[in-house]
C-alpha cells in the first residue's frame, strides 16, 4: 500500500519536480510577506537571504567536505587492520 | 533508609538487571523489560526535592536532588528507556538487557546526584555498562572498538576524578552545583574536561563514531541517548556561561555534520551527527542565558527521541539485511515501507521541519545566540542546520530506500521494533504540534514562540534550497566504500608505536641475553669442562645454569609485563594516580 503509493509518485517524477520548484517559489514569495519583528543582524532584513544561505551553504559544504575527504581523509575500510 | 532506596529510580533498573536472568528462565523477561522502565517513568513524578542524604567517611553523599533541570532530563531518560526496551524485546540474551538497564541506572544516578562522589560512581557505571552493549555484537571489530571505548572513558573518568580531588582540596566541599565562570580554577577545568569527553567535544570526540556503529542494533539505540545527554546535563548544571563551551559547541556542530556528509556507514553517519547535535546543546550551555539553557534542555529532550528513532530505523535495516553501508543499500522502499516512514519522520524532525520537535527546540538555541548578539555562533549553527538536512534528512533515507536498486531483499521488522519506532515518531510530531508540553518542563520560564511568520519563512527557505542543492549534486554524493580519518588516528596508530617500542627493545634484549647464554655461556661451560675435567661438574653447572636461567627468567617477566593486558595498565594507572592524589591531599 505505502510501497505502491511511493512507486506511483516515483513514476510521476516530473510532476514532483515541478511541485518542488513551486514550493521554492512560494518560500521566496512568503519571505516578502513575513513580518520581521526582531532582526538579529543585517541578513534578517534582506529578502531571500536564507535562500542564498541554504543553497550556498549546501553546495559549499559538499564541495569542501568531499574535497577534504578525497585529498586527505579518505582511507580504505581496513586501514587500521593493516 | 529502605524507603529512601526505593525513591531512587535507578534502584528499579539495578534490581531489574539482577532479576533478568531469573525472569529469562521463567519466560517472564519481556514482562520485566516493560514493567521496570514504565514504573520508573511513572515514579519520577513523585520524587521529593531531596532524598538519600547519607554520611560516609566524613563526606556527605546526596543521592537525590530534584529540581526542574533534573526533572526534564529524568523525564526523557525514563521515556527513552521505555522506547529502548520495547524496541529490544525480541533480543533473547539477558546480558544485553542487563547492560542496558545498568547503563540507564548510571545515567539516572548521575542526573540525581547532588555531590561529586555519587556522580563519579554512577558516571563510571555508565561507561562500564555501555561497553558491553558494544561487545555483545561479538565481532572482532566490536571487541576492539569496545576496548578503545572503555579505555578512553577510563582516561576521562580519571581526569574527572583528579578534578574532584583537587576541588576538594581547594574548597573542602564536594557538593555539585554551578561553578562561576570568572573564578574557575584548574580543578574546575579538569572536571569540565571530564564532562566534555562524555559530551564528545572535539578533540576528544572520536570514541563516539568509533564505537557506536560497532554496537548491537539495540545497544546503539540506548547509547545514542544517554552518554552525551547526561554530559549535557552535568555541563548545564555546573558550567553555564563558560565561553569555551559556546565556541567549542559551535565548532562541534560543523565538525560532526561535515563528517556526516562524507561517511558511508548509516550508523556512523548518525554517530557523527550526534556530535553535531550535541554541539547545539553545548553551545547553548556556553551562552548561558536563561533562554539558551532552556534551549539546550529542550533540544536534548527532542534530540534523544528523534536520534533514537533514526538509530532504530538504521538498526531495522541492519537487522533485516545485515548491511548498514549506504553503497550496499538502495531501493528498499518496496520491502520496508513502514521503517521508511518512521525514519523519514526522524529525518525531518532532526532537520527542524515545522510541526516536528526539531523546529521547536533547535531554533530556541539559535534564537538565544541571536538575542545575545553572537552573530558568528548564529551563522555556524544555521549552517550546521543546512548540513543536517543534507546529510541525515535527505542523503541517509535517499540512499537506503531509494537511489540505485541494490537488489537487496528484506522483510519488515517485528511488531515490537515497529512499536518502538512508532512511540518515538509520535513524540516527534506531538512536540511539534504541542510545544508547551515540553516548554512547561523547562528549568526557566519560556518566552519563545517558534511559530512566527519570519521563523517559518527562514525555515522554508533553508530547507527548500538545501534540498535543491542535494539534487543538483546527487552524483557527487554517491556513497563510496571508504572510511575517513578522524582524531582517533592518534591513539589507534599511536598505540601501535607504543606497543612496538615496548615490545621490540624488550624482545631484542631477551633474544640477546639468550644468544649470549647460548654462545658465551655454553662455550665457556664446555671450555671449562674440557680444561678442568677434574672440577666438580655439579658445582659449575649449578652456578652457570642458575645465573643464566635467572637472567632469562628476568627477561621473561619483563616481557609478560608487556602483554598488552589492558586491565593491568588501567589498574596500574589508577593505583599510581591514587598514590599521587593521596600525597597531594595529605600534604
Amino acid at each position: 500500500m505505502i510501497a505502491q503509493l511511493i512507486g506511483y509518485l516515483r513514476d510521476h517524477a516530473t510532476v514532483m519536480k515541478w511541485l518542488f520548484f513551486a514550493f521554492l517559489a512560494f518560500a521566496v514569495v512568503f519571505d516578502f510577506l513575513a513580518a520581521r519583528h526582531h532582526p538579529h543582524f543585517w541578513g534578517d532584513s534582506v529578502i531571500g537571504f536564507w535562500s542564498l544561505f541554504g543553497i550556498g551553504g549546501c553546495l559549499g559544504m559538499i564541495v569542501i567536505c568531499k574535497g577534504l575527504s578525497h585529498v586527505w581523509l579518505m582511507k580504505g575500510e581496513d586501514y587500521y587492520d593493516e | 533508609m529502605s524507603e529512601t532506596i526505593f525513591l531512587h529510580p535507578a534502584t528499579f533498573f539495578i534490581l531489574g538487571a539482577m532479576l533478568l536472568p531469573v525472569a529469562q528462565r521463567f519466560k517472564l523477561q519481556k514482562i520485566l523489560l516493560l514493567v521496570v522502565p514504565l514504573l520508573a517513568f511513572y515514579q519520577i513524578r513523585f520524587l521529593p526535592e531531596s532524598f538519600g542524604v547519607c554520611h560516609f567517611m566524613g563526606f556527605e553523599l546526596i543521592f537525590g536532588r530534584v529540581d526542574k533541570l533534573t526533572y526534564v532530563f529524568l523525564h526523557v531518560f525514563t521515556l527513552m528507556a521505555v522506547i529502548g526496551s520495547v524496541y529490544g524485546l525480541q533480543v533473547k540474551e539477558s546480558g544485553q538487557h542487563m547492560a542496558a538497564f545498568l547503563y540507564v541506572a548510571g545515567s539516572l544516578g548521575v542526573t540525581l546526584a547532588g555531590d561529586y562522589l555519587t556522580l563519579f560512581i554512577f558516571w563510571e557505571m555508565m561507561a562500564f555498562a555501555s561497553t558491553f552493549l558494544v561487545w555483545y555484537r561479538k565481532r572482532t571489530k566490536s571487541i576492539e572498538a569496545g576496548y578503545r571505548y572503555l579505555l578512553v572513558h577510563t582516561a576521562g573518568g580519571l581526569v574527572l576524578l583528579a578534578g574532584i580531588f583537587l576541588r576538594y582540596q581547594n574548597v573542602h566541599d564536594l557538593s555539585f552545583g554551578q561553578i562561576a565562570a570568572d573564578g574557575a580554577t584548574l580543578a574546575d577545568y579538569l572536571i569540565m574536561i571530564g564532562f566534555m569527553l562524555n559530551a564528545a567535544v572535539p578533540p576528544i570526540h572520536a570514541w563516539l563514531p568509533d564505537a557506536y556503529p560497532e554496537a548491537t542494533v539495540t545497544g546503539a539505540v540506548y547509547m545514542c541517548a544517554f552518554t552525551t545527554k547526561t554530559a549535557v546535563y552535568v555541563l548545564a548544571r555546573g558550567f553555564p556561561g563558560f565561553e569555551a563551551l559556546a565556541i567549542l559547541g559551535a565548532i562541534m556542530t560543523l565538525y560532526g555534520v561535515g563528517y556526516a556528509v562524507i561517511e558511508n556507514d548509516a550508523r556512523r553517519i548518525l554517530a557523527y551527527h550526534i556530535v553535531s547535535q550535541v554541539g547545539y546543546m553545548v553551545c547553548g550551555v556556553g551562552i548561558g542565558t536563561a533562554m539558551a539553557i532552556n534551549g539546550a534542555c529542550a533540544h536534548a529532550y527532542a534530540h534523544i527521541l528523534y536520534k533514537a528513532l533514526l538509530f532504530m530505523g538504521a538498526g531495522a535495516v541492519l537487522e533485516m539485511t545485515g548491511k548498514s553501508k549506504l553503497n550496499e543499500l538502495g531501493g528498499l522502499y518496496k520491502y520496508m515501507p513502514i521503517s521508511l516512514i518512521f525514519t523519514v519522520i526522524g529525518g525531518i524532525s532532526i532537520s527542524g521541519f515545522p510541526l516536528t520537535s526539531g523546529f521547536i527546540s533547535k531554533s530556541m538555541i539559535i534564537a538565544a545566540a541571536g538575542e545575545h548578539h553572537r552573530l558568528g555562533l548564529l551563522l555556524m549553527l544555521t549552517l550546521a542546520a543546512v548540513g543536517t538536512f543534507l546529510s541525515v534528512g535527505i542523503k541517509l533515507p535517499y540512499f537506503i530506500w531509494f537511489g540505485k536498486d541494490s537488489g537487496v531483499k528484506a522483510k519488515e521488522v517485528p511488531w515490537n521494533m515497529q512499536l518502538g519506532m512508532a512511540i518515538a515518531a509520535f513524540m516527534c510530531i506531538f512536540l511539534g504540534f504541542y510545544p508547551d508540553y515540553l516548554y512547561n518542563m523547562l528549568p526557566f520560564e519560556v518566552h519563545y514562540h517558534p511559530y512566527s511568520a519570519y521563523h517559518l519563512s527562514e525555515t522554508f527557505q533553508i530547507l527548500g534550497f538545501t534540498g535543491l542543492g542535494f539534487f543538483l549534486m546527487v552524483k557527487k554524493l554517491k556513497p563510496e566504500p571508504k572510511s575517513n580519518l578522524d582524531l582517533d588516528w592518534f591513539y589507534r596508530k599511536g598505540a601501535l608505536v607504543f606497543m612496538w617500542v615496548a615490545s621490540k627493545p624488550i624482545s631484542i634484549a631477551n633474544d640477546w641475553i639468550g644468544e649470549v647464554y647460548r654462545t658465551v655461556g655454553m662455550r665457556f661451560t664446555l671450555a671449562v669442562a674440557r680444561a678442568m675435567s677434574w672440577f666438580d661438574w655439579e658445582g659449575i653447572d649449578w652456578v652457570l645454569d642458575g645465573s643464566a636461567k635467572g637472567v632469562v627468567k628476568g627477561a621473561d617477566e619483563l616481557r609478560t609485563l608487556q602483554t598488552g593486558k589492558v586491565q593491568h595498565y588501567i589498574g596500574g594507572a589508577v593505583v599510581a594516580l591514587f598514590l599521587i592524589l593521596i600525597i597531594i591531599v595529605l600534604i
